[in-house]
Formats: C-alpha cells, structure tokens, sequence
C-alpha cells in the first residue's frame, strides 16, 4: 500500500523488523529523544557514540533511561564518526545517523577510504520526504543538500535513488517530474536539456520502474489544472511523486520554503553508501529526526 | 493530393505545375544543358540560360539540343552572370536558381550575399536529398548530405524543419524524422543523443512542425520493421522512416553513395534555406537524377 503521509511511515516502519542504528557522537539532546523515540516504537535498536558522561547526564535531564542505547565512550568526534563506520562494515549496523559533529566531518567518516562506508564509485547524494500540507500526497525530492550542480549521470543517481525511494514507500510506478523553468525545451537552458535526455533514457528502459518525463516546470509538476490550461501532454502532468531539481539552488529554495514557510513536516536521508545515512541538521525538530530515521529503516536494505 | 512515393511520380507532379522560370549560372555546361534540354521538353521548366550566347549555342549544336525555346542573356563575365542569375530569382523573375559552369565558391558567394543573396539574416543553411532505392517502399528524406559538417543542435532542428516540409510538399502529412545513431542508447558522452533527446522533447511540446519523431536510433529501427519486433524497442517509427537526419556529414554522405553505388539509387536534392529553391548538381549524378533535382527544385518552389 502506498503511504501518504509521513505518520504512515513511522506506522509501516513499526510492523518491520527492527534496524540497527548507529549515532555519531550523539551529543545532543534533539537526537537521543529521537533515537529514545524511534527504540520505544519498536522500529530500531540503537548505539550512540560519543562522551559517554554527558549522554548520561543529558539523559537524565530529560528523564530517558540510558541503559536503552548500548553507549560506546569517544571524546573524538571523527573517531566517532569512523567508530560509526567500523560497525556498519562490520554488519553491525544499517543506519547511521549524525549527532553533534559537524556535516563536514560527518560526510568524511563516510567516505573515508579505508574505514568508511562508500561502494565502489557510487554517487552519495540526498533525497528528502516532503508532505506539503494540503497537497495529499508525500513528495520525493532530490538533491537539496549534497550535490550542487549535478552533471548528467549524477542526476540520473539522483533518480534512481528518488524512484527507489518511493518503491520502499509502497509506490510502484512514480511519476518523476524533472524540473526546469518551463516545459518548454530551448537550449539556451541546460536544465531543459538534460532533462529532456533524462526523459529519452527512461524511454529506452535505461531508467526503470517509473515514469519520468521533463522539462517541466513546477506548476507542470504538481498543479494539474494549469497541466489543463496549458495544454501539457506528460505522463506526469500535475501529478509528479517525485522530483528531480536541476541545482542545489532550486531544490534548498524548494524545500526551505516548504518547512520554514509553509510548515511542512519531512524526513531526509543521505543515499548512495552502503546503508541510508540520517544528516538532520541541529535545527530540525526531533520529530523530524524521527521521520528521518523510520525513512532510513524503511529504505534500508541492508 | 496523393503521396509521392517515387521520383518518376515527382516528375509527373511538376509536369501538372505552371512552368517554372529556372536562371542558370553560367550555363555553358554540356552537363546541365542536357539536363535543362530534358526539363524543356517535358514542358515543366522555362529555362532562362545566363552566359557566354556563343558558347551555349555552340555546345547545344553540338548536343543536337533546339536552344529555339531558351532564353539567352549573354555575359562574358562569370561574376557577373551569376549576380544577375540571383538578381532574377530574388526579385521575382524567376523561380529557381541553378549553377551551371560557374565554381561553387563564386557561385555560393553570390546566393550568400547579405544584401543581394537569397539566404534571410539567421537562416541555417542545409541540404536535402530525397532518394529512391528499390528495396524500400517509399522515399527517404536524407539530411544534410552536403552542407553542414558536424550540425549542432540549432542546425539539426533546421534540418528538421526542412526534411518536414519537403517530405509535407510531397503529400506526406505526418512524416516519420528518424534521428540516426549508431545505437538507441541514450548516452551523454555522445553529443548526438543530447541533441535528439533535446529535439524528440522538443516536438512532444510542440515547438517544432508536427511529426512523429525518434532517435537516437540506428538505421535498423529507422527503416526495418522486423529489426525493431526482434530487437523490442518501442519506437513509434517502427522501422518505416520517411526522414533520415544524421549527426554528421560523414555519415551522410558515405550513407547516400553507398546507396548511389550500391543500390541502384536515384536522388533529387536541394539546398535549404532560402528565400527560392537553389539547385547546385554534382557532375558524377546520374541524368536520371538531374532531372528529379530540376523537378524538386520546380515542386519546392510551389507556394
């Protein structure tokens, strides 16, 4: 069944086996409530790395019990970081999560290349769930915090990724939408271009278990009466599942103004490593942190 | 009007057209003297022959050729011939231009020029050949066998926009434009496929005339039936292509003399673009197919 909203995927995620989920440097309170959370709903177990004594004492504060999370002591944050790594390697973890160190040395650990966690010369790039009040359905979008200015292959990953996302939320034929300014294909506008060439892979079945068309532009993507107006003939048309943004730019534009402005809830993974990696920043909510992780636990294969 | 299928029927189209006026560069060519003779005397063409009088009625005694129904403007001076044949053409007395005994250097300098000429300011120039093989049911609309080199994706929408119209001229409403690669993987290393994908899009949006269009696909999925049912790909071309675009003159080219040389080919190619039909003929063409490039250049220049 295909979910629809986010509290569906943290309903889905419950019936599930439990994932393993590892914390790097799991300083901080918005994290371990959510973690805390994410234990009581039977969705993961959890290790948290980090200064042990302040994760007990911030624990205590908020009143969870510690002995919850098995807690491995490291006043490094990289080394927690790496530490994080190690036991995904090992087959002892299928998510990792970010607690207090910095994005930066986050993505490090994960590329590391003797302890990290990347396969081969896969492209690591980000896909957020987006439940835009009012639009009755989630929105899978991509890239809004890795990758800058993707190339071609990297915004075929990136819709790999996105289709394969919403295939593990129970929706077996998306409708991938990729973004331009207009539907209208000039070549003045590279966006416009790749897309229509992204369109013209997925017609030849190099892009599997969607359908994929572009340039289009947002109202295009998810308005169908001005699909109707226009005249807009694209398996698509007003009814995208998931979308593709030509740059960082027009995807951070997107998804900020859907949180910030207009108070969308949503769950982010980072993709493309070995498991789904939660890169929440300090600023989301622990509910958001929440979503993240059922996302990571329903994404997750391995 | 009923589809054109075979360069005889083309011939037999003009022939039910008002005379075109043709002014001939130069004309004191054995070549295209023969060629124009033929047009005469099926009654499609009045020729008007620009150069040196003496010259062209000697070569038609010569010939055996009745130049009673030639109009003869003498020049002695090739230049200066060509820029009066261009003239004629551009302000309305005649309806095609054609090379004759002229270089196509000094011939090209004349239609190119920007106050004179007969290409308009922007306009791509191209090249299409129609060809007709015995092995295929109907005609192949070739691009651009002549002009352009290595087409970027501006002068291979041109390209489409031509074979469109001349294959519409032809009483093909909805034409089928097969946008030739080597395979139909879509592949961002190879320029070709991003312009097509870029065009296929572009015609699903329709800002480009209407057609039925795909590529990148190879020349078995253009033209074979079969090899698309064999090979799966759902095209909509579905091995019956009318129209041929190629990613570069190399393929072109060697594509149409393989078919001349090999295949009992016959063509009629233009030159694209301007304002009226330019007919400029390679000596090693074949009669046969001088006459369908007089009688394309009479049917394009139809309003």
């Amino acid at each position: 069944m295909q979910i629809t909203k986010l509290q569906e995927m943290l309903e889905e995620a419950k019936k599930r086996p439990k994932k393993r989920l590892v914390v790097a440097y799991a300083n901080d309170l918005h994290t371990i409530e959510a973690v805390d959370e994410a234990i009581s709903m039977d969705i993961v177990t959890a290790t948290l790395t980090g200064d042990e004594n302040n994760i007990k004492r911030l624990c205590a504060e908020a009143g969870i019990d510690h002995t919850r999370f098995e807690i491995i002591h490291e006043t490094s944050d990289i080394e927690a970081g790496l530490k994080c790594c190690d036991m995904i390697n090992k087959g002892y973890g299928n998510i990792i999560m970010k607690g207090t160190l910095s994005t930066d040395n986050y993505m490090r650990c994960i590329l590391n290349k003797e302890r990290g966690i990347m396969v081969g010369k896969s492209i690591l790039t980000h896909v957020s769930v987006i439940e835009p009040n009012g639009f009755g359905k989630l929105l899978i979008v991509g890239d809004v915090a890795v990758i800058p200015q993707p190339d071609i292959a990297q915004k075929v990953a990136i819709v790999k990724h996105l289709i394969s996302t919403a295939h593990s939320l129970g929706n077996e034929m998306p409708k991938v939408g990729l973004l331009a300014a207009t539907e209208k294909v000039s070549y003045k506008i590279p966006s416009c271009v790749d897309a229509a060439l992204i369109a013209k892979m997925a017609d030849r079945g190099e892009i599997k278990g969607a359908l994929v068309d572009g340039p289009l532009a947002l109202d295009g993507l998810i308005d169908k009466e001005s699909c109707e107006i226009k005249g807009i003939k694209s398996t698509v048309a007003g009814d995208a599942d998931c979308i593709l943004f030509p740059n960082i730019e027009s995807g951070n534009v997107f998804y900020k103004t859907c949180t910030k402005l207009l108070n969308s809830e949503l769950a982010a993974n980072v993709v493309g490593a070995k498991v789904p990696a939660i890169l929440s920043s300090r600023g989301d909510s622990a509910l958001t942190k929440l979503y993240s992780i059922a996302l990571a636990a329903l994404t997750s294969t391995n | 009007m009923s589809t054109i299928t075979r360069l005889s029927q083309l011939v037999e189209r003009v022939k039910s057209l008002p005379k075109k006026r043709i002014a001939i560069a130069v004309a004191e060519d054995q070549n295209t003297l023969t060629a124009i003779n033929e047009a005469t005397q099926m009654g499609f063409i009045h020729p008007i022959m620009l150069g040196n009088k003496d010259k062209i009625i000697a070569l038609c005694e010569h010939e055996k050729i009745d130049y009673s129904r030639f109009e003869i403007l003498h020049f002695e001076n090739d230049i200066e011939a060509t820029k009066e044949a261009v003239r004629l053409v551009r302000e309305g007395m005649a309806d095609v231009l054609m090379k004759g005994l002229v270089n196509t250097d000094k011939f090209l300098k004349a239609v190119l020029d920007k106050e004179k000429g007969l290409l308009p300011p922007k306009t791509v120039m191209s090249y299409v050949c129609a060809i007709e093989v015995p092995k295929y049911k109907k005609l192949l609309f070739v691009s651009d066998t002549a002009v352009l080199p290595f087409p970027d994706l501006d002068q291979k929408i041109a390209m489409v926009k031509y074979a469109v119209n001349m294959a519409n001229k032809f009483g093909i409403e909805k034409p089928k434009v097969a946008l030739l690669s080597a395979a139909e993987k879509v592949s961002p290393h190879f320029q070709s496929t991003l312009d097509y994908a870029a065009i296929c899009k572009m015609v699903e949006r329709k800002q480009l005339p209407d057609c039925t269009i795909d590529g990148p696909v190879d020349l078995f999925l253009a033209c074979d039936p079969e090899s698309v049912e064999i090979k799966g790909i759902p095209t909509p071309l579905a091995g019956e292509a009318d129209v041929l675009i190629c990613p570069s003159i190399e393929a072109s080219n060697i594509f149409y003399k393989g078919l001349m040389l090999f295949a009992e080919g016959e063509l009629a190619g233009l030159i694209q673009g301007t304002i009226k039909p330019v007919v400029v003929m390679s000596r090693s063409e074949s009669a046969k197919s001088k006459l369908y490039c007089i009688a394309l250049s009479c049917l394009m220049s139809e309003e």
